[in-house]
């Protein structure tokens, strides 16, 4: 359902990532590991519209999206939820759940998508008419997570939700996630440095090295292949 | 103490018009960090079109409406045209280009409507209402005047507290990319945000015009009052600016009272530098402090 062909993106002289082709299939987990500078960022900001790419193509249900401006895309079903959480601190909690979905039309169910986001995540509801910044990390992480949950993506971007999470809470997180994915065909793309933690949710994953990619496999094969592991992983 | 309170009233009045004028750079600023340097002369220009209208034989109400729409498109087409190609550029580049708008539509005004001072109507008697036998120094004009800045902010703060479009205005100014992934058309809310803007300057415009007079740069004192109310109030906050303009109009007024007309704008000065050496960050500065 999505689709990426040799992809390239540079910033000025500085080539970010080099012909990356991947495709994931409806209702799995790609993930995208590799380390600091690897270009994973970059290919999610690159698939939600933020950044240009020099050439190469992304399709989205066989529809060219490379050139869309990233609030089109966003409304074709695309979420994406950024590194450091793009949280409105001045907004409150529940004006931040109602941005997820604003777009859509349904007002019906921009209501029931509000209250599955509290039952999903049930400390957004109790501070619900706090502003965002008074949350802790991980609040914010279940914020932002549900906040894109909220506009009923088909696919869902996710970059780096481990960073500064307690690993219980980013569990609960992840399961959620996987249950979603199973039961409405959620397609997520999850980018990680933690390639351990990752790649036992993911069916699929792509290993990014200074922007090319360098494996492409089940997730489970590649986390039992050792030299690519200690090449790249880390474990 | 008669004397105070005279002064106290018409503090109130002029102080609404440049808590408008406050209110506007403010939602400028919020939206596309610019500090609109044009907003006077292209207030100036939208009642110049209301004394046009006015000429050729339209009801007052109707040049009062006029003006007002004119100031919306007037903000719309602004951003679109200009503000909007520069908006990548350096920070400077656009405050440079609304100093350039303003010369241009104090150059621009004289050619098309006359250079010389003319007198612009009030809808209502500029008399003092009489109580019984008592006049008091307040107009229904001035009543008037603050009727309407108060309604204007009202609806403004409906707009942008109760409505879905409000929420994606201020989405939109306070995170564009975070707004866009959202699915938000952040470009058409900033374009609405100049527009509401250069509406309410719009408005300052008129009622402050039947006092001041009406020639090519007559409102650039007001865009100083309201611009150092807006600095008062923190320029990032709307209650602020209403708050600074306010404090604006009567400390004008008993300066320009006490120690003579002539002292006031010097006054304005005074207490801006006095304000910035105690609280830098505006009088509301606590308010914007948050926990990261």
């Amino acid at each position: 359902m999505l689709e990426i062909v040799d992809l390239t993106v540079a910033y000025g002289p500085v080539v970010a990532l080099e012909r990356v082709s991947f495709r994931v299939a409806e209702g799995s987990v790609m993930a995208v590991l590799g380390a600091n500078g690897a270009g994973k960022t970059t290919l999610v900001r690159t698939i939600s519209g933020l950044v240009r790419p020099r050439s190469g193509s992304i399709r989205f249900d066989q529809k060219e999206i490379s050139r869309l401006a990233p609030e089109a895309i966003a409304r074709l079903g695309i979420g994406h939820v950024p590194e450091g959480r793009g949280v409105l601190a001045e907004l409150t909690v529940e004006e931040n759940l109602r941005l997820g979905g604003l777009w859509r039309t349904d007002r019906a169910d921009r209501g029931t998508a509000l209250s599955e986001a509290y039952e999903l995540f049930r400390p957004l509801a109790e501070r619900r008419h706090l502003p965002a910044f008074t949350l802790s990390g991980g609040e914010r992480q279940m914020l932002s997570i549900a906040r894109a949950l909220s506009a009923r993506p088909r696919v869902l971007l996710l970059d780096e939700p481990s960073l500064g999470l307690a690993s219980l809470v980013l569990i609960q997180i992840m399961a959620r996630i996987k249950q979603l994915v199973q039961q409405r065909q959620l397609t997520v793309v999850l980018i990680e440095q933690n390639a351990r933690s990752a790649l036992s949710v993911a069916d699929d994953a792509v290993v990014l090295s200074l922007g090319r990619v360098v494996a492409h496999d089940q997730a489970r094969r590649l986390a039992s292949e050792e030299g690519l592991r200690h090449a790249y992983l880390g474990f | 103490m008669q004397r105070f309170v005279v002064l106290t009233l018409n503090g109130l009045t002029e102080g609404s018009i440049y808590a408008a004028m406050a209110l506007a750079l403010v939602m400028i600023w919020r939206a596309t960090r610019v500090v609109n340097f044009a907003q006077g002369a292209m207030a100036m220009f939208t009642t110049y079109l209301a004394l046009f209208s006015l000429e050729r034989g339209a009801p007052y109400w109707l040049a009062f409406v006029i003006a007002l729409l004119c100031g919306f498109v007037l903000g719309a087409v602004v951003e679109r045209v200009l503000v909007r190609p520069v908006e990548s550029a350096p920070p400077l580049n656009v405050v440079i280009l609304t100093l350039g708008l303003l010369l241009v539509l104090e150059a621009l005004a004289p050619m098309l409507f006359g250079g010389q001072i003319r007198s612009f109507p009030s809808a209502f008697s500029i008399v003092g209402i009489r109580l019984g036998s008592l006049q008091v120094p307040f107009s229904s004009f001035d009543l008037f005047t603050l009727v309407s800045v108060l309604v204007l902010m009202a609806l403004l703060l409906l707009l942008f507290q109760r409505t879905d479009l409000g929420l994606r205005m201020r989405a939109a100014a306070f995170n564009a990319e975070v707004s866009r992934l959202l699915g938000i058309r952040v470009g058409r809310m900033l374009t609405l945000g100049w527009a509401l803007a250069s509406l309410v300057g719009a408005l300052a415009g008129l009622l402050i015009a039947p006092s001041l007079l009406l020639y090519p740069t007559y409102m650039d004192q007001v865009l100083v009052f309201g611009f150092t109310g807006a600095i008062l109030g923190g320029l990032d906050s709307p209650p602020g600016a209403v708050i600074g303009g306010l404090s604006m109009g009567f400390a004008l007024s008993y300066v320009g009272g006490y120690f003579g007309s002539d002292l006031e704008t010097v006054g304005a000065l005074v207490i801006l530098i006095a304000v910035l050496m105690v609280r830098p960050r505006g009088l509301l500065a606590w308010r914007a402090q948050r926990v990261v």
